[in-house]
Parts: C-alpha cells; structure tokens; sequence
C-alpha cells in the first residue's frame, strides 16, 4: 500500500513513460532499488512463516518433553527425521550422552563437558540461521533513502543540464525532469522503510527464540548431569 | 526462501502492475485560461492634471465640459462652448438680455405715438414745445415731412414752394437716399447739432414765417446731419483701412464683433463635447510637461559644462538648485538663480559659483521639444555635487 502512495506521490506524469524517460544511471538506481524492495519482502515473508513455524515447534517439543515420556522413546523417533530449534538440541545432547555410554565413558565431568558442547554448537547454528538475511534487511533499511537520493540528484543534474541547453525556465520544462528524479527517491524510501521495520521485528523475534533455546539447553544439561550422576556411581560402586 | 521469493516477486508485480494501470498521470491542475491584457504605460500627468471638464458637475469616469448643442466641428478649438468662434471669455449668462429687452423696447414705441397724430398739422403753437426733445426724435422726424405737403397751402399757398424748389430737388434726393443711413445712426451724435439748428434757423426766419420755421428747418438739418456722418464715415473708414493694412495678419472682424457684443451671450469656444458634463477643470489643459528623459538631457548638457572642483572641504550634503528663465531658442532670459543648501559655507559658495558658469556656458539649450515650450520656459534644475565628483 505505501508503495502505492509514494509513487503516485511521486508521479506527475504516468510512472511508466517518467521511468522510461530517466537516463541510464536514475533507471539502474530504479531497478536496484526496486529488486531491493523484492528481496526485503521475500526475506519478510521468509521470516515471518519461519518464525511462526519455529515458535508452533518449540511450543509443540516443549509440550511433549515435559509429558513425562521416556527419553529415550522421544530420541528414538525425533533422530530418525531433521530437526530444527529445541528438537535439535535434545537430538544433540542424546546422541553424545548415547555415544558416552556406548564405548563406557569414565569421567562424568568430561561427559557433561561434552554434552553441554554439543548443545552450544547447535544453539549456535539454530541461532543463525534465524538470523540469516536480518543483515541484508538492515543495509536495504539505512542504504536504501540514499540510494534513491543519489538517483535523484543524478536525475536532477540531468534535467538541469536540459534545461541549460533548452534556453527555456518553463514551469513546463523544469517539472517532468524533476518528477522523475524524484521518483528515484521515492522508490528508495519504499523499499527501505518495510525493511527497517521488519529488521527491528525480526531481530527482537530472533532474540526471544534464542533466549528459550538457551533456557531449554540449561535445562536439559541439568536433567542430564543428574542422570549421569545417577548412573556413574552404582558402577563406580560396584568397583 | 525460493518460495517466498517467488511470492514477493509475485506481490511487486502485481502492486506496481495494478500502480502502472490505476495510477496514469495525475489530473493536471486546471489554470484558468486568463486572456493576455494589453497593457499601456501612461505618463502619471495625464491623470493627476485637470482635465477639461465642469467644475460644478457631479464626478464621473472622464472628465468632460458641459454638452453643446452645437455640433458643428471648429478645428483646434479648445474652449468649450456653443459658439462658432474660439474665445476665451467665457459665455454671458442669457438671463440679463430679458430684463433689457423688456425695458428698451416699449420706449421707442412711446416716443413714435405722438408723432404720427395729427396735433402737429393743427396746432403749431405745441411745436417750440417739441424743440427741446428734438435730438432724440431725430429718427422718428422724416417720417411727418410727407404730411407737411399737404399742410402749407392751408395758411400760406406761394412762399413756401419758393424756397422749396432749389432746396428741394437736392433736399428730396437726399432725403430718399439718406434715409436708411440715418435710421441707424446712433442717438448720441446728432446732440451736439442743436446749436447749429439754432443758428440756421435765425438765416431762415427772413424769408418763411415763424411758425414753419421748425418744419422747414429740420429737412436742411437732417440733410446735413446725413452728411455730416458720410463724411465721418469715409474718413473711419480710412482709418480702418490704414489699420488693417497694417495688422493685415491678425486681424478677425468677427472676433472684435463678438468681443463687443455685449447684448448677447457671445463669449465661449467652440470646442463641441458631445457627452453629459462632469467635473473637470474649466481651463483646456494641455498636459505638456517635461519628460523625466528631456530632464535628464538638459540636466546633462550642464554637468557637461561643470568642473567641479575636486576635494573642496565641506562639499558632501551640498544641494544646488538653479532656476532660470528660457525664450523659445533655448536662451537663458536674465539671470539664472543658483541657490546652494548644505554643507560648509566656503564649499556652498564655491559651487554655486561654479554651477552659474556651467549654467552660462551650456547656454543655448538644444533637443528641447518647441510645442511643450510653456513646461520649459521655467525650468528648474537640481543637482548632487557629490554625484559629480
């Protein structure tokens, strides 16, 4: 809808004929900025379905790891598929604890150490790809106005050099060339003001989701570390 | 991300196809079609001065003089009037003839009444009565003289056609002639003639009796009150005649005529206006001013003459203002005033000196316009020293 607004805004004649008369560097600037505008509301749409998927997951893994069913049984049927989020870190963490007792591990601090690693590693690696294409958004969102004011001043300096050679200062002759500088700033500003606001949005969004994943790791690695205890001393015991 | 991509490339197009079709080029501002007015530049004189108008009639959008009825176009006329003439006087009002009229015009009837009635040829005894108003009945007398025919042979049938018949013929055809000369002489010059009647008619009493002696006398008196006038006549004539080879050029009978007039309101122009009256000025203004350019030209040709004197103390806030005299050549008329304000004495001084010899030496003014000689036959300059400097 901005979009839409700015640009008629912007008009003074139809858009199409001021776009086909801009030169060559107002038309790649047009271009630039319009494909910018594309890619921020690709990655907004991206991220809004993907934020919304990985919140509906973490809800739904949260529900079904405190229900009080066996750990092993939920590492059973989550390690056969590809996990995201919390799913991943407990998929994580399952597979060094297995891996630990498989071979008979000796030290339960280097188990926990271990554990609480791969946790970390795959934290990380959740994080970022929440966070992937935030930086892009931020760039359109600051770099975008003056993108489309340098096609403006381009535009303008044109016109002017127009005018200059036309010999004539005509309301007439001065206008067509400035709307269509103009339009260069307009496309800017509307490219970058949604990916301003959806950078600001989305890196909070990010945020909150990394905070419950570390919640959860800390968590689990407290549940684990009991469990290790639990299980190394009967057989440091029986020793 | 390929998906959403696609979906964002989706929106694009459709928003910027739905922005290319519903949002074509703007309405343009509607500029009301406002007509070129021609515009005329109009020296401030020609409105501020008077114009020629009524000073008693209401105000309206041009000034004009009161409407003639006389329509009759008299070229170069610039009084406004009725008349066929151009004077300057202004027109006599036509309420002072009436009363005149009124009171002229039943005396000559009276006077006339009793001369026809037939008390004169019965009763002779009342005519010394009428010697003494003679003068002024002098138009009505020759009227009574064909009656005298008839009435002397009453008393004396053969004296009177004796000294008749030399006279007579020369008496009769002076009187046929005269006749209409002596209607219009004025009253006033027969007045001194009453002594010489006295005197004739002591000549006459020797051979006519007394009581005819009136009678008889007045045809030889009015005979020779016709001649008398002739004469006068032919030497005013003379004399015009001598004035008017003189002053061939100027002269107007018809201006002079209408100038003496005074029975009828003669005086006003011939100027015709042919729109009601409004108010204005009753003069003709002529509008003729110097231009701010013909100004400038007179004031150079004396800057040109002037060398100011260099770093004279003093001299800054000196304004000089000459004032002079011109005849139609250009030539200063007398001596041009030089006035000087400001500054210090010695540097006041000083150039009011030098701007009377620039005035002098650029004397024979040129490039002044002959026909607006009235707006520079007094001419005033001023000027800024400091600006020459």
């Amino acid at each position: 809808m901005e979009h839409e607004v700015l640009a008629a805004a912007a008009s003074d004649v139809s858009l199409w004929s001021l776009f086909m008369q801009a030169g060559l560097v107002v038309k790649l600037v047009m271009i630039g900025l319009i494909g910018a505008s594309v890619w921020t509301w690709a990655i907004v749409i991206d991220k809004y379905v993907s934020f919304g998927k990985a919140k509906r997951q973490f809800d739904q893994f949260e529900q079904v790891f405190w229900s009080g069913q066996s750990l092993e049984e939920l590492y059973r049927t989550l390690s056969e598929r590809q996990n995201n989020g919390l799913a991943a870190i407990f998929v994580a963490a399952m597979r060094e604890w297995k891996k630990s007792f498989e071979r008979g591990a000796r030290s339960p601090i280097g188990l926990q150490m271990r554990i609480d690693r791969a946790m970390d590693v795959t934290m990380a690696r959740e994080a970022e790809t929440y966070e992937a294409r935030l930086g892009s958004l931020a760039t359109i969102g600051s770099a975008g106005p003056f993108i489309g004011l340098f096609g403006t001043v381009v535009g303008i300096m044109t016109s002017f050099q127009a005018i200059a050679g036309s010999k004539s200062t005509n309301l007439a002759v001065v206008a067509p060339g400035i709307a269509e500088a103009l339009l260069a700033t307009a496309i800017g500003l509307v490219a970058a003001i949604p990916a301003v606001i959806a950078y600001n949005k989305f890196t909070a969004d990010a945020g909150k989701l990394s905070a419950r994943m570390e919640g959860f790791a800390d968590e689990f690695s407290a549940i684990l570390s009991r469990q290790i205890d639990e299980k190394l001393q009967p057989r440091q015991a029986a020793q | 991300m390929k998906g959403s991509l696609g979906t964002s490339l989706i929106l694009h197009t459709l928003v910027l196809g739905a922005a290319l079709v519903s949002l074509s080029a703007p309405a343009s501002f509607e500029v009301a079609d406002v007509e070129a007015l021609p515009v005329d530049i109009i020296p401030v004189e020609s409105i501020t001065q008077m114009q020629q108008g009524d000073k008693k009639a209401p105000m309206s959008e041009k000034p004009s003089p009161k409407e003639t009825k006389n329509q009759k176009v008299v070229e170069g006329a610039e009084n406004a009037g009725e008349n066929d003439l151009d004077l300057k006087t202004p027109p006599t009002p036509a309420r002072k003839p009436t009363p005149t009229e009124a009171a002229a015009a039943p005396k000559p009837v009276e006077r006339p009444m009793p001369t026809p009635t037939p008390e004169q040829n019965d009763v002779k005894d009342i005519v010394p009565e009428e010697t003494a108003p003679k003068p002024t009945e002098m138009a009505a007398l020759p009227q009574p003289k064909p009656e005298i025919a008839p009435t002397p042979p009453k008393p004396e049938p053969t004296p009177p056609p004796k000294p008749e018949p030399t006279p007579a013929p020369a008496e009769a055809k002076s009187e046929d002639i005269p006749l209409p000369d002596a209607v219009p002489l004025p009253a006033a010059k027969p007045k001194p003639e009453p002594p010489k009647e006295e005197a004739k008619p002591v000549e006459k009493p020797v051979e006519k009796p007394v009581e005819k002696k009136p009678e008889t006398a007045k045809p030889t008196e009015t005979a020779k009150a016709a001649e008398k006038p002739t004469d006068k006549k032919e030497g005013k004539k003379q004399e015009t005649a001598k004035s008017s080879s003189s002053k061939a050029s100027d002269f107007n009978a018809d201006e002079i005529a209408s100038l003496l007039n005074k029975q009828e309101a003669s005086g006003g122009g011939a100027k015709r206006s042919s729109s009601p009256a409004s108010t204005g000025s009753t003069k003709p203004s002529t509008g003729a001013k110097l231009s701010q350019s013909e100004m400038d030209a007179l004031r150079g040709q004396i800057q040109k003459n002037w060398s100011v004197i260099a770093g004279i103390e003093g001299a800054d806030g000196v304004l000089i203002r000459v004032t002079m005299k011109l005849d139609q050549t250009g030539e200063i008329v007398g001596e041009p005033e030089v006035e000087a304000s400001g500054g210090s004495d010695n540097a006041r001084r000083t150039l009011q000196a030098s701007a009377l010899r620039a005035v002098r030496r650029s004397a024979p003014f040129k490039n002044l316009p002959a026909d607006k000689y009235d707006a520079w036959s007094e001419v005033v300059v001023n000027f800024d020293p400091s600006e020459l400097l």
